[in-house]
């Protein structure tokens, strides 16, 4: 069966471009829709899925989203599509963390940076699919003020993200038994980002620790869920305290 | 900090409690009580609260029975019934009818009275001694005798409703008396005894609002001149005669008041600013002399009781005025100075009152007045002293005020006394004289006279602007050093012997200890830097090198100088926000339009060397509104940037990366150091992976003691580096190496690659 991709990008030599890049990344038969704007990823989404965006039949299973789009933010969009099973990635020019952690929060499972080389995003993009999301020390050291200053949201978190189709099977390490485990990174977890918050390599980080680099990568992987849960988590509870919900 | 500590919560109660009782201007909850001599706690909190209601009330009573007083007294005086007239004395020492409302008596005008025929009572009147007011002022004792015995036999003469008045050409006038009344009493006395009932109820707040050994010796002191001021008062009144009691209580009354007063002024110098060696003994001493020599002169066995009064309280007077300069040696109180000065000045005018009227002996007219006027002025002014020091450390204005009246009044006396002892002018020339003469001395002096009193501030308003706003940048930067800052402001303001920063919460900036200091609590200029900064205070003491008080005005001054330190870091910061908004905003536009583009004219480069120059371009882009964006860059966070980012491109080249980082200080990076940098290492990196075909690079990047080192190194290629066109990269690099002060080079390793080397010697220098 064909793997189902959304792209949605407003300038049209770009989003050619991201195909391509897609194409070269997966072996797998792709089928791209292409969107301009925000309503059209909606329009797209709704027919794809039928009735139910949560529970769609057939759905997309890679979603590159940019963040400048003309009619809106495609941070918008990843939060309406918090619980869509895709692998969600920002596509952007912005490199630096006060575009792209917001965009992490929203539930974005990792970013491309547009004016990377063809091969390197290619690379990257592949990573991002097996479970290798990219992590910018300054991202690293925002993920760490974030998690040390605590979430501050209730116990009452939603269930795990569905496992996408292009996820690897590795069990996560995401603690189901600990209610403020999403609030909370683990000793490694921790140590990883203050790796990365400094500079260092997956690699260089492995051999620090002592353990093999996809350890690292997975530990890279349960942080970033835990920063989407938390801050599912969060809105939740604000959303609840504002009689939204 | 004993200044700090049990004497401020019980001035806090007090300053309620009195505020509202005493009826004081309390609009800001603030009440003059809470200083001065009351700060000095002797009484524990606790039980001063719980006396407080009870104080109260005695204070009120106390102040009912003062109006009660001075009405009864007022109703006594006008009750006896009086000749409505004025006399003087004429030239040959007679008693000469100068004015009169009465028709009976307006053909006598100017004609000497002889004699007083009242029932079966017969005065003859010799001289102009029933004119003197006071019989304490008169010198000779049997003066004395003969002025009370004169009184008695006029006032009882007068007693009777029907009199005769026999006048020097014979005429014999038949007179029936009318009750006076009190609009009969005339405005000198209903002034004075105004002026005596409000002594009398500051003495009773200040000893009733904490009743400590030093109040009640202010109470004693203020109440014996409250005392001789409703004497003064009554003797304003006197016409022909005075009623009955004052005549002959007026001297030993009045004496004793002056001793009690002096021996009280003692013993206070000996506790207070602070307790001398040997004050107990002292005061004892003090008090013993004045009970004996008011003892011996009530009892008769001492003569020449004036020169006894005069001499003992000019001695007492002296003995102040050297126990201050003792205390303030010991510790420079600036309220002994205050104290001090006060005291040299009501010593001086003393004597000077002392001397003139032994000089006027003579003379008994000018005596006369000298005894009435100059005592009368002196009894006042030392009452507006009484009645100032409690208010002392409130405020500069009424120190102001006073120095005003103090000069122009010993001034006044002094020229008064001169004029009349040596000119024998009329009274009202030479008090018109005086007072025109002394208005334009102290006119001229004024400037001396305010610096002498209470010190000048020496920090000009220019500069004290200067230092607010530089300290003002220097807080932005350095919130940690508020305090110490403030501090050196202050102290440059106030010139304060001592400035401490205490650990104390304070709410409000106050007086404390008299005025010797002042406390301000240290402000949050930043927000949330501290959590401790609340809680700290600003302590300083001895304002002017302890030769100045510290008033209530200071107090507002020193909220001022916070309030518009406050208001300059927030300016300063607003300023700050607002560029960086504007960057910010300008880093987006950039961003957003151009970057879009050369995007799409790097998707659109038909050769690979085209994409990269546009991706550099774009890369250079980022890099420029990065830096808008963000003004300050941590050393350690770019490093790891610089790192992430190199690896990740060296790693897509295949190229490994050698990073060796150390600095010994992990500075703020600027926007042009951040940005330079940044560029000048992709340059560099940019370039061996283009042309170098190198495996591995190396990077070292120091800084020491403010010079950096950077090497990058290769085992490429590349040679001769002296033959590189210097395109567009090498000579960017060389230019941003020369806009830090840098200097760099390129040379052949051995076996192989090239070497670039940047030093920047003084890398702080350029920001």
């Amino acid at each position: 069966m064909a793997v189902k991709v959304l792209i949605v990008e407003d300038n049209p030599v770009a989003r050619s471009f991201l195909c391509r890049v897609v194409r070269e990344s997966f072996s797998d038969t792709i089928v791209i829709t292409e969107a301009g704007d925000l309503e059209t990823a909606r329009r797209q989404i709704a027919t794809q899925s039928g009735s139910s965006a949560v529970t769609p039949t057939d759905p997309f299973k890679l979603i590159l989203v940019d963040l400048e789009l003309p009619d809106g933010n495609g941070m918008e969009l990843l939060a309406e599509l918090a619980r869509y099973p895709a692998t969600k990635i920002v596509t952007t020019l912005y490199s630096d963390d006060d575009h792209l952690f917001p965009a992490l929060q929203c539930g974005a499972d990792g970013y491309l940076l547009k004016e990377d080389r063809f091969e390197v995003l290619v690379e990257e993009l592949q990573k991002i699919v097996r479970g290798q999301p990219p992590l910018s020390p300054a991202i690293a050291r925002r993920l760490l003020t974030h998690f040390r200053h605590g979430s501050g949201g209730g116990d009452t978190a939603p269930a795990p993200l569905a496992p996408s189709g292009f996820q690897s099977s590795r069990p996560m390490p995401i603690g189901k038994g600990a209610p403020l485990d999403h609030e909370r990174l683990t000793p490694r977890e921790s140590e990883v980002l203050t790796y990365l918050s400094k500079g260092f390599t997956i690699k260089e980080i492995a051999s620090l620790m002592g353990i093999k680099w996809f350890t690292v990568n997975d530990h890279i992987k349960s942080i970033y869920k835990k920063l989407n849960v938390s801050s599912r988590a969060e809105a939740a509870v604000l959303a609840s305290k504002q009689g939204l919900v | 900090m004993a200044v700090t500590g049990s004497s401020l919560p019980g001035a806090d109660a007090l300053r309620e409690r009195v505020g509202a009782g005493a009826a004081a201007p309390s609009g800001t909850g603030e009440s003059a009580f809470d200083s001065g001599l009351l700060d000095r706690g002797f009484v524990s909190e606790s039980s001063l609260s719980r006396w407080m209601g009870w104080r109260l009330r005695l204070l009120v009573v106390a102040a009912l029975l003062g109006c009660l007083g001075l009405f009864f007294l007022a109703r006594w005086l006008g009750d006896p019934p009086h000749i409505d007239a004025t006399w003087r004395p004429n030239a040959q020492g007679q008693l000469e009818l100068a004015y009169t409302g009465d028709p009976q008596l307006k053909p006598h005008l100017g004609l000497a009275l002889i004699g007083i025929v009242g029932g079966d009572v017969s005065v003859a009147v010799a001289d102009v001694l029933t004119l003197q007011r006071s019989s304490r002022w008169l010198i000779a004792d049997n003066e004395r005798h003969r002025h009370r015995a004169m009184h008695e036999q006029i006032a009882t003469a007068l007693s009777h409703h029907s009199v005769r008045l026999f006048f020097s050409d014979g005429n014999v006038v038949e007179m029936q008396l009318q009750r006076r009344g009190f609009a009969g009493l005339g405005g000198m006395f209903w002034l004075l005894s105004a002026f005596a009932l409000v002594l009398y109820l500051v003495a009773m707040v200040v000893l009733l609002a904490r009743p400590t050994g030093l109040n009640l010796l202010y109470a004693i002191m203020a109440l014996c001149q409250t005392g001789n001021l409703v004497f003064i008062a009554v003797e304003s009144t006197l016409e022909l005669a005075l009623p009955a009691p004052f005549p002959r209580l007026d001297m030993p009354l009045r004496m004793a008041f002056d001793m009690v007063t002096a021996a009280a002024l003692v013993n206070v110098v000996c506790l207070h600013p602070r307790r001398l060696p040997g004050a107990g003994w002292i005061a004892i001493m003090v008090w013993a002399g004045v009970a004996a020599i008011v003892g011996a002169t009530t009892n008769g066995l001492l003569a020449d009781v004036w020169w006894w009064t005069q001499a003992g309280a000019s001695a007492m007077g002296l003995f102040v005025i050297g126990l201050l300069t003792w205390s303030y040696r010991i510790e420079p109180h600036p309220f002994a100075i205050v104290l001090r000065r006060f005291c040299i000045v009501s010593i001086s005018t003393w004597m000077l009152l002392t001397v003139a009227l032994a000089a006027a002996a003579q003379a008994p007219g000018v005596q006369n007045n000298i005894a009435g006027i100059g005592s009368m002025i002196w009894y006042v002014f030392l009452g507006s002293l009484l009645l100032l020091v409690p208010f002392l450390s409130k405020s500069q204005q009424i120190m102001r005020e006073f120095s005003l009246l103090a000069a122009i009044s010993t001034v006044a006396t002094s020229l008064d006394l001169l004029f009349v002892a040596v000119f024998s002018f009329g009274q009202f020339a030479s008090l018109t004289l005086s007072l025109f003469l002394s208005v334009g001395v102290y006119a001229g002096a004024r400037q001396w006279i305010l610096n002498q009193l209470l010190g000048s501030s020496m920090l000009t308003t220019e500069r004290m602007f200067e230092q607010l706003y530089r300290i003002a940048r220097e807080v932005e930067a350095h919130p940690a050093r508020t305090p110490t800052l403030l501090s050196q402001l202050l102290r440059e303001l106030f010139e304060p012997m001592e400035v401490l920063v205490v650990d104390k919460h304070t709410t409000a900036t106050r007086i404390l200890a008299d005025g010797s200091a002042i406390i301000l609590p240290v402000p949050e200029l930043e927000n949330g830097f501290d959590p401790e900064a609340g809680a700290r205070s600003i302590v300083l003491r001895f304002a002017h090198r302890g030769r100045r008080l510290f008033t209530s005005e200071d107090a507002r001054l020193a909220d001022r100088i916070v309030e518009q330190l406050r208001r300059a870091v927030a300016f300063d910061k607003a300023v700050e926000q607002g560029r960086s908004e504007e960057r910010a905003r300008l880093a987006q536009d950039l961003h957003d339009d151009i970057g879009a583009r050369l995007l799409t004219l790097m998707y659109k480069a038909h050769s690979p060397e085209m994409e990269e120059y546009v991706r550099h371009t774009l890369q250079d882009l980022k890099t420029l509104t990065r830096g808008l964006a963000a003004p300050t860059h941590r050393l350690s966070h770019a490093a790891a940037e610089w790192k992430a980012d190199l690896t990740q491109r060296l790693t897509a080249a295949h190229i490994e990366l050698g990073w060796n980082f150390s600095f010994d200080e992990d500075i703020v990076l600027s926007v042009v150091q951040w940005s330079a940098l940044t560029r000048v290492l992709r340059e560099l990196v940019s370039n061996i992976i283009a042309h170098a075909q190198a495996r591995r690079v190396d990077i070292d990047f120091s800084l020491e003691k403010d010079r950096l080192d950077l090497s990058v190194l290769d085992d490429g290629v590349g040679r001769n580096p002296r033959a590189w066109s210097h395109g567009l990269g090498l000579g960017g690099v060389r230019k941003r190496v020369k806009q830090l002060g840098g200097e760099v080079e390129w040379r052949e390793l051995s076996p192989r690659g090239i070497g670039c080397r940047v030093i920047i010697r003084e890398f702080s220098g350029r920001r």
